[in-house]
């Protein structure tokens, strides 16, 4: 522990402590633009300066560790007419058309020019004038916007391992690019949105989906269906005042059937039938050897192009399952259009998900066509949806809440884990137990698989067979575990892992790329917070127990593993270039 | 044989009708023994008149007439006594310790190195001293890091020596980037050794067992030499395992710079030969503590590195005698810009810039006055001739607005202009910012935007305050040393010329006829003599008429280079 | 090669510099040099020296710092002090061996620097 002044006031921090961060231990919050609460400072803004033994250099507050005895002086006149100038500076190089931005009343650099007040520029407009980037249809790169913090691109690089972002040129020429300055859809991207997610200003946002889907839904031909990702529920509530990671399941419903979507089903429910197959999958290899372990999960789009880039030899390795997201798509328009006599030709399909790798997911290849149509037409990130929720003037506070439409809404504590990191593992470990042993494990037993850790690595007791387990989440982390299997493999070592679980953002769906801005570890725990309990006050904790997947297997499917289950419920992966150019 | 060697130091050519009439004295003094009067072009003597020096005795006389000749013959000459009234009593006020070898040794051979007392002062390090002792040596010497900071090689090599690790690096920083210096590429081409021994001692007090040479990838002939001295000194044992029985190995690999001014910062060098983007870090942790790979590192500059075996082959103490009292030894700066003699000059610490541009660089090129010197290139700024009596050193310097730097002096008469000056140094930091930090990305775009208006007649008056806010916004918020310092061009033309700036803003007038859009030419026509030189050397054919009826200036055709204004002879061209 | 050892290392410390026995002729080649012309200059006076049959050293060597006068050629040779020629062109090349090498006479107009130390 150090002790030094701020301001005139002692603190007490640990030795390592930014100046940026004990200020704000005694309530004092120095402006930084570029500084995000999770990521190390890159120093690109050049505001957050401080004096240090009144005067001498400056220091920069979000990179420089408090020194014992240190005298810092975090607001003085000189300071803030620095602050003040180097964000006239920022805005000048800024299209500043806050009206009709992406970030409009959600942005770090507005917030601070409003702060500041700043009513006039009298700098000189430098415009930058480059094209956006719209190519993946899943992320859009608008550069005009960027104040090149450097968050995407550290995110890009050393949180995901992707390496798709890069600075290219210099100077005032800097710009924000996919590496080598080609289109962000021909680049290693795997469209995971973490870039748009810890963007401060609206220079990454998601491809907006909105006016699409407001035209099928004014379409009197169409007959529109939606279905909710479980990591949703706990993170629209932020667009609308509510505590973080507060459960709004009900009013969603009700929000969606509002906006004129005719049925509305929970990707929850395509959880807990992933899990079913995904469980039964594993439970062959296992026991009956039918495939290669370690087996890993597949729910994740950004995870399944990031393998099928960089490590297409783990194909083998792969779930076939395909995400509950597709699974509720194909069903939709095969199944429930059967069952309701609806012409699978009229029905639309919208998704409101988490992420903005979906948006890929939904045309990912020829399997996503398995109904006969495109099983899904749209997908929605969260963020789009309270946007249409505002738009349709829907009193989101006072909606009541309603129910799902059933069989392909109703779903179990299990299937709603799935938006958090180890989810997709607790509720697929609780019914392969039950598959093995014939008998349910109690929930608590799976807790180690949850929380924040990079890599969580356990091993579970299923009949006393020893299932060594592992999770990753941010793609920088997987790493570590795959090349633990590699190296096993090629050296004909015991297997590291039985079953692999990778969610490409970190803290799972809960962090994902299309969910409201802002994300940090402490949003991303209470969003998680929100689904642990959405479970245990569910009926159902077991995927298997749900009578409506029961009732799916009995009426369509027949059993996991079937011809029909297949044909509409698996897929298969290739490998694909790094690079398409 | 004695050597009479005569100049005419004023540049009149007077010296063959002198060197007739030592001939035709000597003659009649009937000087016996062998002798020759020879007619030099330079004798390190300027503006003193005729000058005549005398070899082997080394008498010297300047500011000579015609009259002066018998006597000096006579006595100088015939009875090798002294003339004292014309003597002249300067010496040369170079020393060379850095270039010491530049010019003299084959840099493409080892031997002649080793001949000229090469790496006697790493046997020193390696098998006499105890690197403590060492230490305190170099300490002695006070030597200071030559980059441009300043910071003391001692202590810089005590930081990283201090932490334990198994690794630790040398880096010779020969990214040179000021526009107009080149000091450094002259060491490493002329004698890479030189440097080579910096870093082998280095590495040994550091415990470092690996060295890089970053040198810019523009320094093919550079890195030829480099690579040629490495491989030799490998074959001799001075590089490898268990160097001179020592115990000490060491190895060094040559990086290549791709050209980004940036990379000369240390942070953003360390970057590049790691093969990431050129940006800086923030500092702490210093490179000392966590440089190259997350190690230990020491990054000293060609000419910093160079200075190393001398201080150990000479001693800390000789080499603490040189210089001025807060920096020790010499400098070696680039003298270009209005100069007589342009190149490199290397002189002790503590000198005035009066000397070093009169005495050794010869005076002012042309007939303009001096205005002004720029010290240390783009970081750096201008001095005005009133304080070049100043004595040279890195806090001198920075008192004055200006930095030490890498050692780019330019001088600057009063055919140049301030503010287009300021430009050019703008431009620079446009070109080079790394674009990392918004200050300086941003703020140097800025700062351009208002000087391209100044010099376009476009500013206003109250432009000029918002112009030193953003400057002094980029001088402190700044993240490495090359923002912080990009404003310095800025603030030290406004702080000595502020008139200048005020004269283009408010009469729309560039006293020095260098910004373009604010001049306008035509011609006298009671001036003229309509002999058609303008008509003949104006590239665009704006200049119209014949021999009969003279010739005019068609304005919009003009594009303002100043040919006609040069080529005429009767000053028959108006420029304002 | 065989590798230095230290008392190698300590002859070579003890050594006076070299006695020229035979006449040395240097050529800045750095960069600036050549960009001027220097090696030019150098081929021709390797040239006039093979072609005159003459015992002299022509070597390579860095920049003096005068640049403003390059191509610089320095002449050390019969008992003269070491002579700087400056500007040096082909001609002026030829001219050097001729008169100062072969002859002992140097050259007017050319001289940019005579160093006593450097000579014998």
């Amino acid at each position: 522990m150090i002790t030094a002044n701020i301001n005139g006031i002692p603190v007490h921090v640990r030795k390592g402590t930014s100046i940026l961060e004990a200020a704000r231990k005694i309530n004092i919050n120095i402006p930084a633009l570029c500084k995000h609460p999770d990521l190390d400072a890159t120093a690109a803004c050049g505001i957050c300066v401080v004096k240090n033994n009144g005067g001498g250099k400056l220091l920069r507050s979000c990179c420089t560790p408090l020194e014992a005895g240190m005298n810092i002086v975090t607001h003085d006149d000189e300071l803030q007419e620095i602050r003040k100038t180097v964000l006239e500076l920022i805005l000048s190089n800024h299209p500043e058309d806050c009206l009709q931005c992406a970030r409009n009343n959600n942005c770090e650099l507005q917030k601070m020019a409003a702060d500041f007040g700043i009513r006039s520029n009298p700098l000189h407009r430098i415009n930058k004038g480059i094209a956006p980037d719209i190519s993946t249809k899943s992320i859009n790169l608008v550069p005009d916007k960027c104040i090149l913090c450097g968050r995407c691109i550290n995110v890009c690089q050393n949180i995901q391992n992707v390496w798709a972002l890069s600075f290219l040129e210099r100077g005032i020429k800097t710009r924000i690019s996919a590496a080598g300055d080609i289109n962000l859809a021909d680049s290693p991207c795997i469209k995971c949105g973490q870039c748009s997610a810890h963007c401060p200003t609206g220079a990454i946002a998601e491809y907006d989906e909105t006016s699409r889907t407001w035209k099928a839904l004014y379409d009197t031909e169409k007959y529109c269906v939606v279905q909710i990702a479980p990591a949703v529920r706990v993170a629209i509530g932020e667009a609308f005042g509510y505590p973080e990671g507060e459960n709004l399941t009900g009013k969603l419903y009700a929000a969606l059937r509002k906006l004129g979507f005719k049925a509305v089903f929970d990707t929850s429910f395509g959880a807990d039938l992933t899990v079913m197959e995904e469980a039964t999958e594993f439970a062959q290899r296992f026991v009956n050897k039918t495939g290669p372990l370690p087996l890993i999960t597949s729910c994740c789009p950004s995870w399944v192009d990031f393998m099928e880039k960089y490590y297409s030899d783990m194909i083998e390795h792969f779930s076939t399952a395909k995400s509950p997201q597709s699974m509720v798509g194909v069903l939709s328009k095969t199944y429930y259009a059967q069952e309701n006599k609806i012409d699978p030709a009229k029905m639309f399909m919208v998704s409101v998900m988490p992420c903005t790798a979906k948006k890929y997911e939904i045309t990912r290849s020829e399997d996503m066509f398995a109904s006969g149509y495109q099983d899904i037409d749209v997908s929605l990130t969260t963020r789009e949806l309270a946007r249409m929720i505002k738009q349709a003037g829907i009193n989101f506070e006072g909606l009541p809440a309603e129910e799902p439409d059933h069989i392909l809404g109703d779903y179990t504590g299990a299937g709603v884990i799935f938006g958090a990191t180890g989810g997709v593992m607790e509720a697929a470990l609780r019914t392969a137990h039950f598959f093995v042993t014939g008998e349910n494990a109690g929930i608590m037993d799976f807790e180690s698989v949850r929380g924040l850790k990079g890599v969580k690595e356990t091993t579970v007791d299923i009949a006393g067979n020893k299932i060594k387990v592992a999770i990753a989440h941010g793609i920088g982390n997987v790493e570590y575990v795959l090349n633990k299997i590699q190296q096993a493999r090629d050296e004909k070592k015991e297997l590291p892992y039985h079953f692999v679980e990778v969610m490409a953002c970190p803290g799972g769906c809960v962090g994902g790329g299309g969910q409201p801005y802002g994300v940090t570890d402490r949003l991303r725990v209470s969003r998680a917070k929100g689904l642990y309990l959405d479970d245990i006050k569910q009926d159902y904790h077991y995927a298997h127990e749900n009578p409506y997947i029961k009732k799916v297997y009995d009426d369509f499917l027949g059993k996991p593993l079937s011809e029909k289950s297949h044909k509409l419920l698996h897929t298969v992966y290739t490998p694909r270039p790094l690079y398409r150019r | 044989m004695k050597l009479i060697l005569l100049k005419d130091t004023d540049g009149k050519k007077e010296e063959a009708v002198f060197q007739e009439k030592i001939l035709a004295e000597m003659k009649k003094e009937n000087v016996q023994g062998k002798w020759q009067v020879v007619r030099v072009a330079d004798m390190g003597i300027y503006n003193k008149g005729v000058a005549v020096k005398i070899l082997p005795e080394g008498f010297t006389y300047t500011g000579l007439s015609l009259d002066d000749i018998p006597a000096l013959v006579r006595t100088s000459i015939k009875e090798g006594r002294e003339l004292g009234e014309k003597s002249y009593g300067l010496k040369d006020k170079q020393v060379k310790i850095v270039l010491r070898n530049c010019g003299r040794i084959d840099p493409e051979n080892i031997e002649s190195y080793l001949e000229s007392g090469g790496y006697q002062g790493l046997k020193k390090v390696l098998l006499e001293l105890k690197p403590e002792q060492a230490i305190e040596e170099l300490k002695e010497s006070g030597l200071r890091g030559r980059g441009g900071g300043g910071f003391p090689v001692w202590m810089k090599w005590q930081f990283a020596r201090k932490p334990e690790s198994a690794e630790k690096f040398i880096i010779c920083n020969g990214d040179e980037g000021d526009p107009g210096a080149y000091m450094d590429r002259s060491v490493l081409e002329g004698d890479p050794h030189s440097v080579l021994e910096g870093m082998l001692t280095a590495g040994y007090l550091v415990g470092a067992n690996k060295g890089y040479f970053y040198i810019r990838a523009e320094y093919p002939l550079a890195i030829t030499r480099v690579q040629n001295a490495v491989e030799q000194a490998r074959a001799y044992g001075l590089l490898g395992e268990n160097i001179l029985g020592s115990g000490f190995s060491f190895e060094v690999d040559i990086r290549l710079g791709a050209g980004a001014f940036v990379c000369g910062e240390e942070t953003a060098l360390i970057a590049s030969v790691e093969g990431k983007r050129g940006y800086p870090s923030p500092r702490p942790p210093y490179p000392s503590v966590k440089g190259l790979w997350g190690k230990p590192t020491v990054i000293n500059n060609v000419e910093t590195l160079a200075n190393i075996p001398v201080v150990f082959s000479r001693g800390g103490k000789w080499f603490s005698s040189i210089g001025s009292p807060t920096a020790k030894g010499t400098k070696v700066f680039a003298l270009t810009g209005k100069i007589k003699n342009s190149g490199l000059v290397e002189v002790p610490m503590g000198i005035t810039l009066r000397e070093i541009i009169y005495d050794i660089g010869g005076g002012m090129l042309n007939s303009y006055d001096i205005k002004a010197v720029q010290t240390g290139g783009p970081s750096g700024g201008v001095i005005s001739r009133e304080y070049l009596d100043t004595p040279v050193d890195y806090e001198n310097l920075q008192k004055l607005g200006s930095i030490m730097g890498s050692g780019g002096m330019i001088v600057i008469d009063e055919s140049d202009c301030m503010v287009d000056l300021a430009k050019f140094y703008m431009n620079f930091c446009v070109d080079e910012s790394c674009g990392k930090c918004a200050p300086c990305r941003i703020g140097t775009t800025q700062m351009l935007e208002y000087l391209d208006s100044v010099s376009k007649g476009k500013a206003r008056e109250d432009d000029l305050p918002r112009l030193k806010k953003v400057a002094m916004a980029v001088k402190k918020a700044s993240l490495c040393g090359l923002g912080q310092t990009s404003p310095n061009p800025v603030l030290s033309t406004l702080r000595y010329f502020e008139e200048e700036y005020l004269e283009h803003i408010r009469e729309g007038k560039c006293r020095a006829g260098k910004c373009k859009d604010l001049l306008q030419y035509s011609i006298l026509q009671d001036q003229c003599r309509k002999c058609g030189l303008c008509y003949r050397n104006c590239p665009v054919n704006a200049i119209t008429g014949n021999n009969k009826q003279g010739y005019i200036i068609e304005r919009e055709k003009c594009i303002k280079c100043g040919n006609c204004f040069d080529v005429c002879k009767f000053e028959a061209i108006s420029r304002g | 090669m065989a590798k230095l050892t230290r008392s190698k290392l300590e002859e070579y410390g003890k050594k006076a510099p070299a006695k020229a026995g035979r006449a040395l002729v240097r050529v800045g080649m750095s960069t600036c040099g050549i960009a001027a012309g220097a090696e030019e200059v150098y081929e021709a006076l390797k040239g006039a020296v093979a072609q005159r049959n003459l015992d002299v050293d022509v070597r390579k060597c860095g920049c003096n710092g005068k640049c403003y006068a390059e191509p610089l050629v320095e002449v050390v040779s019969g008992g003269l002090p070491a002579v700087l020629y400056g500007k040096v062109d082909k001609r002026l090349a030829l001219d050097i061996i001729d008169k100062h090498v072969i002859n002992g006479e140097l050259l007017n107009d050319h001289i940019y620097g005579i160093d006593e130390g450097k000579g014998e």
